[in-house]
């Protein structure tokens, strides 16, 4: 910024240019008073909203504020349905992310090669991504159907044993980490394949002229060169998956018995359903501090690699 | 930059920001007049909001809106919103005590001791009892007892009644004949016939199609429990699944659903039920009466005019099938309360209900069930049945869908979750009964 123009100068120039000055320091706080209107509106006042709720008792008609300290919080210790959920929403984590970051990589870089009909590929491939999750929720119940469904006829046709898919404990997670691997890769594949673009070609010709194999220049090439995007891409599937919640609401809320239960659905199901705001808010909160944490993860592991 | 492009900027700034205020505040000031409403104003344009869900009563009742408007000169604002976003927009606008709902549709099986504990509904018994208020062509006797008892919570009305529903078995009358069933008489005889049904068939139809979403099971299991004589809860505000009747519902309706059910009968509710029912899967369909315009839907059924309904049979305890109903209460925060109870009167009249009855939904008065128009409009069999499974619902129903509690959907969870683990084989009957026991009167108390 320039230095304001004054004029004159001495004792009789001071008032003017304090004057200056604080003109200068509205127009600042004016300018900036969208931004910090809508960060309060938007993320302080109702994260401050449920650390209000997580410590006071919220129950239809109660009006009086009634604080219970940390009993919300002790409660999660002991609640097994709690700790079920944490681990769900962990095994639902860490499984989808890797899965689909390896998926991802490979449809990306095969995307970025010119390729005839590239462009329809992308567009179509990308479709999962595109749908809403509801819609995506109850086309699976169709197929994953263990009567009507595609999915069991499929299986008859190879001759395989058909499966209770969603209905069974022992499969519902694996049932939920095929939708959602159907669901998400793509959009990995889309950035990676913009990062694929981006790469300088020097690297790869190099490489080529040195004699290296095809695995060779993906794995000490490709890979380091992509690095910082497929970051980028991982950073942004993390926050979600922590989140988990659409396609299991719709498609088995959480049950068979807990088995699907994440922590997102636990939170609204105890906050809607149950009326119980005070205990929604503090998993809500948990929640929250368990994306910061993977976030700041994988925020620090991606400074390290540039 | 110079000081006076500097103080354009500013001066600018702060009357675009000021301009927002003014915008804000008389925005606001509208409001508040708009909800006061002044007396010279309100008889000319008062507005009331009614909060309803995506049901077929809303849309079957929506067209004639415009009716009771002209009548009134009330203008009534339809605020249509899905199952779950509907209870949550009530129950935050209403714990905010916020005037901004006047009429809203309420599930009292459901939320109706809850929301009436928070003092969320306004009590209907004055506006019933004042004749200027509700003229006698009104005919609040009309009412049947299970739907009407089902809006009085604790002893104080909360809402009418709109729509009745309630479990009934829907089955394949051309199975039955096959294979020489007779209509289930008793609880045994269904499982009976489940059984039969995928014998002869060599397990390509199954027996029963039920429900298995958790927090779905007691609408469908309640009868079953009813039917061994007991009531959810005994005198002393205890449930009473440790009565060895709760053993036998649990174990007659595991049975049905794990042997003779389809796969996966765990996660399904009433979608599941009719779709499978409709593509001619199952021989029987436990459900919603409701589910009658799916299953007869020529667009996805298969099995259209093999129809037939009955009423889940009886047990050792008597026969006492759950009654659902669905009431439209005034919220005791509203600033219109006359204006709303005009809606509740008219939309609830004999009149508005025989005209939503001839387009599908089930009165819960008695004198639209006696109507001609209405008999003459039943013109299949299916419909018949139908009509008659639905009317012994109605006046022998228990409108208890799950244990009356404040935390109903927790207890109802409970339950539908263990129940789910003995249809799983990792529970057995007496185990579920015993854990619901427990967990269930932790959740009450």
């Amino acid at each position: 910024m320039s230095a304001p123009s004054i004029k004159g100068g001495g004792v009789a120039s001071y008032p003017r240019l304090r004057k200056v000055k604080r003109d200068d320091r509205i127009t600042g706080f004016l300018m900036v008073s969208p931004a910090v209107v809508f960060t309060l509106a938007m993320i302080i006042f109702p994260i401050g909203y449920a650390v209000f709720l997580s410590v006071t008792k919220w129950a239809p008609g109660s009006s009086a504020i009634h604080f219970v300290g940390l009993n919300n919080f002790g409660r999660m210790l002991s609640d097994h349905v709690f700790w079920s959920s944490f681990r769900v929403t962990m095994i639902l984590f860490v499984a989808c992310l890797l899965i689909e970051t390896i998926i991802g990589i490979y449809l990306g870089i095969f995307l970025s090669k010119d390729i005839p009909g590239q462009k329809v590929l992308q567009a179509v491939i990308l479709i999962p991504s595109i749908i809403a999750s509801v819609a995506i929720g109850m086309m699976w119940i169709q197929i994953l159907d263990p009567t009507l469904g595609f999915a069991n006829y499929l299986l008859s046709v190879v001759g395989l044993k058909p499966l209770a898919w969603l209905a069974n404990p022992d499969t519902v997670l694996q049932s939920l980490i095929i939708i959602d691997v159907w669901q998400w890769s793509p959009f990995m594949a889309l950035i990676i394949t913009g990062g694929m673009r981006t790469l300088p070609s020097e690297p790869f010709e190099a490489a080529v002229i040195d004699g290296a194999s095809k695995w060779q220049i993906f794995r000490f090439v490709t890979l380091p060169l992509l690095r910082p995007v497929v970051m980028v891409a991982v950073l942004l599937r993390s926050v979600d998956l922590v989140r988990f919640f659409d396609t299991v609401y719709i498609m088995t809320q959480g049950g068979p018995n807990n088995a699907s239960m994440t922590l997102n659905v636990y939170s609204y199901l105890q906050g809607f359903n149950y009326m119980d705001m005070s205990y929604g808010s503090a998993i809500m909160l948990f929640l929250l501090l368990l994306v910061m944490l993977i976030s700041l993860v994988i925020t620090k592991l991606r400074g390290r690699t540039s | 930059m110079n000081s006076a492009t500097r103080r354009v900027i500013s001066v600018t700034s702060a009357i675009t920001v000021m301009m927002l205020l003014i915008v804000l505040i008389s925005g606001c000031s509208q409001a508040t007049q708009g909800s006061a409403g002044g007396t010279q104003s309100k008889k000319l344009s008062e507005t009331i909001t009614v909060l309803a869900e995506k049901h077929p009563w809303t849309t079957a009742i929506q067209p004639y809106i415009p009716e009771f408007e002209k009548q009134t000169g009330i203008k009534v604002n339809l605020n249509i919103l899905s199952e779950q976003q509907q209870r949550a927009k009530s129950l935050m606008t209403l714990q905010a005590k916020s005037p901004d709902i006047d009429v809203f549709m309420s599930l009292k099986s459901l939320e109706g001791l809850a929301y009436e504990k928070a003092g969320f509904y306004e009590s209907l018994d004055k506006y019933i009892k004042d004749p200027t208020l509700t003229p006698a062509d009104y005919k609040i006797n009309d009412f049947m007892k299970g739907p009407y008892d089902g809006e009085r919570i604790e002893g104080k009305l909360v809402g009418i009644p709109i729509i009745v529903e309630g479990p009934v078995i829907f089955y394949r009358k051309d199975l039955f004949a096959e294979y020489n069933i007779p209509i289930p008489k008793t609880l045994n005889d269904l499982v009976a016939a489940a059984k039969t049904v995928e014998q002869k068939s060599n397990g390509h139809v199954y027996g029963i199609a039920l429900r298995g979403l958790p927090p779905a099971v007691c609408y469908d299991f309640g009868p079953f429990f009813h039917n061994m004589g007991l009531e959810w809860l005994d005198k002393n505000g205890s449930l009473n699944f440790d009565k060895p009747g709760a053993v036998t519902a649990i174990n007659t309706y595991c049975t049905l659903a794990a042997k003779y059910g389809p796969p996966g009968a765990v996660n399904n509710n009433f979608y599941q039920d009719s779709s499978l029912f409709a593509q001619g899967k199952v021989a029987m369909e436990l459900d919603s009466s409701n589910e009658l315009a799916s299953i007869i839907d020529p667009s996805n059924s298969k099995v259209i005019g093999k129809i037939g309904v009955f009423a889940i049979p009886a047990g050792p305890g008597g026969n006492h099938p759950t009654v659902l109903q669905w009431g439209i209460s005034m919220s005791a925060y509203s600033q219109h309360k006359d204006a709303a109870w005009k809606f509740i009167r008219w939309a609830t009249s004999p009149e508005m209900q025989l005209k939503l009855a001839l387009k599908g939904i089930a009165s819960p008065r008695a004198s639209t069930w006696d109507n001609a128009k209405f008999k003459a409009s039943l013109k299949s069999t299916v419909k018949k049945e139908w009509a008659k499974t639905l009317e012994f619902i109605l006046k022998n129903g228990n409108p208890e869908v799950g244990p009356p509690a404040v935390k109903e959907a927790e207890v109802r969870q409970v339950i539908g979750n263990n129940i789910d683990q003995v249809i799983l084989g990792s529970e057995t009957p007496q185990a579920a009964a015993n854990k619901i026991q427990q967990q269930a009167m932790e959740v009450i108390k």
